[in-house]
């Protein structure tokens, strides 16, 4: 048994609007993420998101990852929450989550994540996620 | 008993994978795996940066070379945020946790080498520094 790693991350721009998260940094376009051959489930999703706060908003974000690679169905997990009185002095770094799970998934076949926030539009929410696949 | 390689980099270009291949005052410090063991079973990572430009932005970890196997690793370890402060105010301090995953599992040859990555993605945060340590056994 092990684990294998795969991340996708990208930029949600407006408020109640479900958002593929497509990139990974450098790579422009890593392609479909596929469940890997004889995995036999989700273990576990590691979260991070995070508002640029150009706009004096709050919100809360969340992910959700859909696909014929999830034998169940989607599924959505909450990421976190933001929120700032003014535009101006606001920093802050914080460390990514990790939420076991076990969720059933099919080899061979796509995973799409998607990124969203709701409430009040902040300007820009990145958000990265990281699908850990028990082989 | 457990083996360590921690290395370190300032990671200053949005949508670069960066190396990390110093480790302070040891400018190339090894990056070839302990013999015996298979398996990577710890990750710990941080970053923190200077705040010299505005935006929002995730860093993850790129794990690769010819040690690793399952293909290249990538892992979500942390994210920043940055805002310009009023005329004549300081921002404060941004002092990040440790990111820590101690279960991770990772499958490895031993006595191979290992590349490390770090990479920011989202919009340009300025100068950060990152950290990460590899645990074995």
């Amino acid at each position: 048994m092990a684990k294998v790693y795969r991340s996708r991350e990208g930029d949600v721009t407006a408020v109640d609007t479900k958002t593929q998260l497509t990139t990974l940094g450098s790579e422009t376009a890593p392609g479909p993420l596929l469940v890997p051959s004889h995995a036999k489930s989700i273990s576990r999703l590691i979260v991070t998101g995070i508002s640029d706060l150009a706009a004096a908003a709050d919100n809360a974000t969340f992910v959700r990852i859909e696909g014929p690679g999830l034998t169940e169905g989607p599924e959505s997990l909450a990421v976190g929450a933001d929120g700032a009185q003014t535009t101006t002095g606001t920093c802050q770094f914080r460390v990514a989550d990790v939420v076991d799970l076990d969720i059933p998934v099919t080899p061979n076949q796509e995973i799409l994540i998607f990124g969203e926030i709701a409430g009040e539009d902040p300007g820009q929410e990145t958000v990265g996620c990281t699908v850990v696949f028990d082989i | 008993m457990s083996r360590t390689i921690t290395l370190e980099a300032d990671v200053n270009t949005v949508d670069t994978a960066t190396n990390l291949t110093a480790q302070g005052s040891v400018a190339a410090p090894s990056r070839v795996l302990p013999r015996n063991i298979t398996k990577i079973t710890g990750i710990l990572a941080a970053v923190s940066g200077d705040g010299a430009a505005e935006g929002s932005g995730v860093f993850f970890i790129r794990l690769g070379g010819t040690a690793v196997r399952n293909g290249e690793q990538t892992l979500m370890f942390a994210c920043g945020q940055t805002n310009t402060v009023q005329t004549g105010s300081d921002a404060p301090a941004m002092q990040t946790g440790l990111f820590k995953l101690m279960d991770a599992d990772i499958a490895v040859d031993p006595s191979e080498v290992i590349d490390v990555q770090v990479e920011m993605a989202g919009e340009d945060l300025g100068d950060t520094c990152a950290v990460v340590t590899l645990i074995f056994g």
